[in-house]
């Protein structure tokens, strides 16, 4: 589940909740055309917008997550057009020779404006456009910087293939093998100043999130993704934060998904783990929030082995308590310390931001950062880094 | 004491307020038609490089390609390699219900970086999603669409070079700014795909705009590839600059020879107001005021009338330049490009300018009266009649020193410049000098008139002709105010008809074809679309039809920046429509066909150019040189045009399109049934314009005149404000002369006979300024022709002498003369001879 409720709202106002998506999208065209932020006296995008009207929604015409598939590989690794959005999403810890400590986020999102090809002899007239957000924490220098790209597909400025696999925005771009798993993979993203280079590995093989790969997010049928995960990466290569270069290696994560529709008009946004632990297992949960505060039945996750054998985890099977909150100078208080407790699998973990201020201030605002991770796991100690997103936080300062 | 000296002011004004009125008027008219014509060409002006701003964004580059703009696959390329910001545009035009819209194709994902100004995106609505997914969706200003009375979904048809569209409305912009929001008007945005669609460029943009440091760009631009150009935003702005400089600062001098006509005015009422009062001058200096009080008395005098003619003048300005503008943007259109102007653009800086010269003019007119008066001896009355002997020793003076700066003015001109302004002041200084010499030369008229009729004048005559010499000291001033009005007059006058004439024999053997086939409602004649194959096709298969020559104009950049290159394909009676400067047609026309080119006279005039010289242009195969072969004669564009034959176009050009045709007839075919069997064969393909040989002349003419409606009109308030200035100065004459004029009565003259006695007198004095106008008319006639015009444009015009311009310009002065005696003279001859007796 990922910050994409920015990239929806640039779909079809045409649906009965038009009112709304209309309003959002204004604001987004504010954002993406304007640059100059939205009038004083208009809430921040992000701020109360309830995902729900982004995620949901016109869905008539595009293809539904209605029931497990099987997954193909590589095919399923290039895009899905008829689906209304798509994903690949990387996150990783990194360090340095010196040990200091450095985050990526790397998501590269395609969104479908309409369920139908478009017709017209120009080459601009595609349905299928891009977005690309790149975030990087430097832990030692105390800086996060934050990029985002948008393009359509169209004229080779952006696009995705299975096999050689490629996904790109104009310079940003990833890409691997033929194989049926696209590794050794590099991300190339950034610019002059801040970017990446990385070159990735597989450490386990996906799995697939879910009930087989099919990601309930709230109750109505089809309000699901396709949702696989290379929960172990590893990751080397330069790092580049205002200027200056590092060689860095460590862990990344890859996260493939796609959907048509999400949430449901109760939800209010999420908050998602991505954990590597130091013994070899990797976590991954997602708490979806009802507007009420409580946490949706639909919320799950799921515990790797070193092995890479995968725990379904049901929202009963864990427990998500905030330990501490952030304020954001832009508006919102965000939590900012955690501790997740899965007692049927003797895990218990403080999570907590190696840096407080992560939030991408971009087209749409929301939180996403490097975390350090410590606790307990089967009686031992363990400790490690991962990811944490939050969203439906943001609000107009 | 200077509170009496005040009041004197006061009291002899107030007595003598028509004087006052008219002064005022004169200035009031000559300021305002300055403050109209400077607002008018700044609002068009500001409203251009606003337009042209919210176009550019942030953008401080562009890449710019051939006419045909660029292919897109550049874009994604240089985009691949990480150059950015950067965004692609596509950009037109289209006419909707009246209105000329420019149509900007843009990319919302390229735009951040550009267009934030154009803060309308943030406080419209558009539908973003319609706008990227349905093709022939648009945004609009919200202004507009209130104006169409239309809503958000609702259709707009648009005809885009003669293709009729419908669009749909997905969103509104606006702005708080009043200019910026002046820019948004006449503005339709659309997604990139829908434009390219629209406008018929598939495949290929306009330009690229870029945010560039120096550094950069410099790099940059050696990586391109060639025919492929980077340029600096604002160069748009100064080629729109260039393009109409020679035509403003045509209109500012015109506009300043109004000032300079109001001019005369001022010094004419405040000469007579200081000859008028030498009695009480006298008075005052031998109470003891000193010569500086009188001084600042009668400049203060002016100074306060200037004022308020001034003030007077910029409100009457300002309402005037709303005219005005209306006249330089159709102007602009027609001849230049297309500009939507719509606001006036009131600057402080034309204000402030208005109020200087309004003052400074003043002032200047004043100093030498205000001296005059200065030099009053204490108590002593001098005698009008002295006051003439004085003044008949001043004018052979004057007009000597008139002779010295005509003189220097015509040494100007012939000082070898291309510049012109040293052509306008030459231009003033001849005006000015002949001024100068009119009063010497009045006196010897009315002498030689005198002489010829000793015998056969009655009374009244032989009164009237010495009542006009006699009154010099006031009457040279208003004569040669009037005298320099009616010059003008009749100098803009022959040289506008010697223009049109030249323009129309110009037409009657360029035009060498039957009909002739162009994309309908072109927007402007520089912006017209291609005509579609099939319809030039079908219009060959045509019956009656014998031949074609074909048409395509666009803007190619070349060494001088962009040029209007037009490639002909010319059969042989179409080559007859060209007319050479000094080489011979047989060695231009197979120079022509391999390749070199012929440029028009204003474009060789232009970029100094001569047969032999090479041009370089930036074909589809990068840059070029070729060959001049020769200069022709063309009144089409003061720009100027380059010619390529067809062949060597498509061959550098790549480009197959026509944007016009030209239809030569079987012999015996019939024009009206041809052109009818036309219409209906292509109707269905295209909307064309279909014209025969005599309509497009005419339509040619007309353009021709509606672009001399602000000369025009110019010329009309030069004449007004010379009007009043004779009006006045006759007025007051004659009032002064009441007392004369009753012992004239009282000693047995008639009222019929008094009245015959004024109007002749006017008649005289207006029938003298009309034939001492025609030299210096003519004179400047040629000037403007052979100097001014042919430094602003480069065209050779013949001049041709109207005999009606110079009756009219006589009979002008005249009417205008007996038209300021008719009041007075009503008022002397009806009133009590015995009133203006007991008055002193």
């Amino acid at each position: 589940m990922k910050a994409f409720q920015s990239f929806s709202s640039l779909r079809s106002s045409a649906s009965p909740r038009c009112k709304k998506v209309r309003f959002l999208i204004t604001l987004l065209m504010a954002l993406l055309l304007g640059g100059c932020g939205p009038a004083p006296d208009q809430p921040t995008v992000g701020g109360n917008l309830p995902l729900s009207e982004a995620l949901g929604g016109d869905t008539e015409g595009y293809a539904r997550a209605t029931e497990p598939r099987e997954f193909e590989f590589p095919a399923d690794h290039g895009p899905h057009p008829e689906f209304r959005t798509e994903w690949w999403y990387f996150t990783g810890n990194l360090a340095d020779r010196r040990g200091e400590r450095y985050g990526f986020q790397l998501t590269l999102f395609r969104n479908a404006l309409a369920p139908e090809p478009l017709e017209g002899p120009s080459r601009w007239r595609t349905r299928q456009v891009y977005m690309a957000h790149l975030a990087l924490t430097d832990v030692a220098g105390g800086r996060f910087v934050a990029r985002e790209r948008f393009a359509r597909a169209s004229l080779g400025l952006a696009g995705a293939r299975a096999a050689p696999f490629r996904v790109w925005i104009e310079d940003w771009e990833v890409s691997g093998g033929e194989g049926r798993h696209p590794f050794p993979m590099t991300l190339q993203a950034g610019d002059n100043e801040d970017g990446i280079e990385l070159t990735l590995t597989m450490e386990k093989a996906p799995i697939l999130q879910g009930e087989a790969g099919l990601s309930q997010k709230s109750e109505a049928p089809g309000n699901a993704s396709y949702y696989y995960s290379y929960s172990r990466l590893s990751a080397s290569g330069r790092i580049t934060i205002d200027g200056a270069d590092r060689e860095v290696d460590g862990n990344a994560w890859m996260d493939r998904e796609w959907s048509t529709s999400a949430l449901g008009p109760e939800q209010s946004g999420w908050d998602w783990f991505a954990l590597q632990l130091g013994n070899g297992v990797d976590l991954m949960l997602y708490r979806l929030r009802l507007r009420d505060g409580s946490t949706d039945p639909a919320s799950a996750g799921s515990l790797v082995s070193p092995e890479g054998e995968r725990t379904a985890l049901r929202e009963e099977d864990f427990e998500v308590t905030v330990t501490r909150h952030w304020e954001s100078p832009r508006g919102g208080r965000y939590p900012a310390g955690w501790r997740l407790q899965l007692p049927q699998q003797q895990l218990w973990l403080r999570v907590e931001p190696l840096l407080a201020d992560q939030e991408l201030d971009l087209s749409i605002r929301y939180w996403e950062g490097a975390v350090r991770v410590s606790g307990e796991h089967r009686g031992q100690p363990v400790s490690g880094y991962g990811y944490v997103e939050l969203t439906g936080y943001a609000e107009a300062p | 004491m200077t509170r009496t000296l005040w009041l004197s002011g006061l009291r002899y004004h107030l007595r003598h307020r028509w004087q006052l009125v008219l002064a005022v008027v004169g200035i009031a008219l000559g300021v305002a038609v300055v403050v109209a014509v400077d607002l008018a060409n700044e609002s068009a002006r500001r409203a251009f490089a606003l337009s042209m701003e919210s176009i550019s964004g942030r953008a401080t580059h562009q890449i710019v390609g051939s006419p045909l703009g660029i292919d897109e696959a550049l874009y994604a390329s240089l985009r691949g390699e990480g150059l950015r910001p950067s965004a692609p545009v596509v950009e037109g035009f289209a006419e909707s219900r009246g209105r000329t819209f420019r149509l900007l194709g843009l990319d919302p994902f390229s735009e951040p970086p550009f267009r934030s100004h154009i803060s309308f995106l943030s406080r419209g609505e558009i539908d973003l999603n319609r706008l990227l997914t349905e093709s022939g969706t648009v945004v609009i200003s919200r202004s507009n669409v209130r104006d169409l009375g239309l809503g958000i979904g609702d259709p707009l048809e648009l005809d885009i070079g003669g293709r009729q569209v419908v669009v749909s409305i997905a969103g509104t912009m606006d702005s708080d700014d009043r200019m910026e929001r002046q820019a948004l008007n006449g503005m339709l945005i659309a997604d990139i795909a829908t434009a390219q669609e629209l406008l018929g460029m598939v495949g290929r943009l306009s330009h690229i705009d870029l945010i560039l440091g120096p550094a950069e760009a410099e790099t940059l631009r050696t990586r391109l590839p060639s025919g492929i150009d980077l340029q600096r935003s604002e160069s748009r702005t100064q080629v729109m600059e260039q393009m109409t400089r020679a035509f403003s600062v045509n209109l500012t001098a015109l506009s300043l020879l109004a000032l300079l006509v109001g001019l005369f005015l001022i010094y004419n009422t405040m000469t007579f107001s200081v000859v008028q009062r030498r009695p009480l001058l006298g008075n005052l200096r031998g109470l003891g005021t000193s010569r500086r009080e009188i001084f600042s008395l009668i400049a203060g005098e002016a100074l306060l009338l200037g004022a308020v003619g001034t003030a007077i003048g910029i409100g009457v300005g300002i309402a005037l330049a709303q005219g005005l503008l209306g006249l330089v943007t159709r102007t602009i259109n027609d001849l230049y490009f297309v500009l939507n102007v719509t606001a006036l653009a009131i600057t402080p800086a034309a204000l402030a300018k208005a109020v200087l010269l309004g003052l400074g003019a003043t002032l200047a007119a004043a100093i030498a009266p205000a001296l005059k008066a200065t030099r009053t001896p204490p108590r002593l009355v001098t005698t009008r009649s002295r006051e003439e002997s004085r003044y008949r020793i001043v004018a052979p003076r004057a007009a000597a020193m008139g002779g010295i700066v005509m003189a220097v003015g015509a040494l100007l001109l012939l000082y070898p410049s291309q510049a012109l302004a040293p052509g306008f002041i030459a231009l003033f200084l001849i005006i000015l000098g002949f001024a100068l010499a009119v009063p010497w030369v009045t006196g010897m008229m009315v002498s030689l008139l005198e002489r010829l009729g000793r015998r056969r004048f009655g009374t009244p005559e032989r009164l009237a002709l010495r009542g006009v010499q006699a009154s010099l000291s006031r009457t040279a001033v208003a004569i040669a105010a009037l005298a320099v009005a009616v010059s003008v007059s009749i100098g803009m006058a022959v040289m506008v008809d010697s223009f049109r004439q030249t323009v129309h024999q110009w037409l009657q053997f360029t035009l060498q074809a039957d009909i002739y086939i162009s994309p309908g409602s072109a927007i402007s004649a520089r912006r017209s679309p291609p005509l579609l194959p099939e319809v030039i096709s079908r219009v060959r298969q045509t019956s009656g039809v014998a031949d074609l020559s074909t048409y395509r104009s666009l803007e190619v950049n070349s060494e001088f920046g962009p040029v209007q290159l037009q490639a002909l394909h010319l059969n042989s009676q179409s080559r007859t429509g060209y007319r050479f400067q000094a080489e011979k047609p047989k060695r231009i026309w197979p120079a022509f066909e391999r390749g070199a080119v012929l440029v028009s006279e204003p474009f060789a005039h232009r970029h100094r150019v001569v047969p032999g010289d090479r041009l370089n242009l930036d074909t589809e195969h990068g840059a070029r040189t070729f060959p001049i072969a020769g200069i022709f004669y063309d009144y089409e564009s003061d720009r100027g045009t380059v010619v390529m034959a067809r062949a060597v176009y498509e061959q550098w050009f790549a480009d197959q399109k026509v944007s016009g045709l030209g239809v030569y007839l079987e012999p015996g075919a019939d024009v009206e049934q041809t052109m009818e069997r036309l219409q209906s064969r292509v109707s269905d393909l295209q909307g064309v314009r279909i014209r025969s040989n005599r309509d497009l002349r005419e339509a040619s003419l007309a353009i021709f005149d509606r672009t001399f409606t602000i000369t025009e009109v110019l010329r009309l308030l030069a004449v007004a404000v010379a009007f009043s200035g004779v009006f006045s100065a006759l007025m007051a004459l004659q009032l002064e002369k009441a007392r004369e004029f009753a012992i004239l009565r009282a000693t047995g003259m008639t009222p019929g006979e008094l009245w015959r006695l004024v109007t002749l007198q006017n008649g005289v004095m207006g029938l003298i300024a009309g034939l001492l106008a025609l030299p210096p008319g003519l004179l400047l006639a040629a000037i403007l022709i052979e100097v001014i015009n042919r430094r602003a444009f480069g065209w050779t015009l013949w001049l041709q002498i109207p005999a009606e311009a110079l009756i009219e310009g006589v009979l002008l002065a005249v009417a205008a003369a007996l038209l300021a005696g008719l009041y007075p003279a009503h008022r002397l001859a009806s009133s009590p001879p015995a009133a203006a007796l007991r008055e002193e």
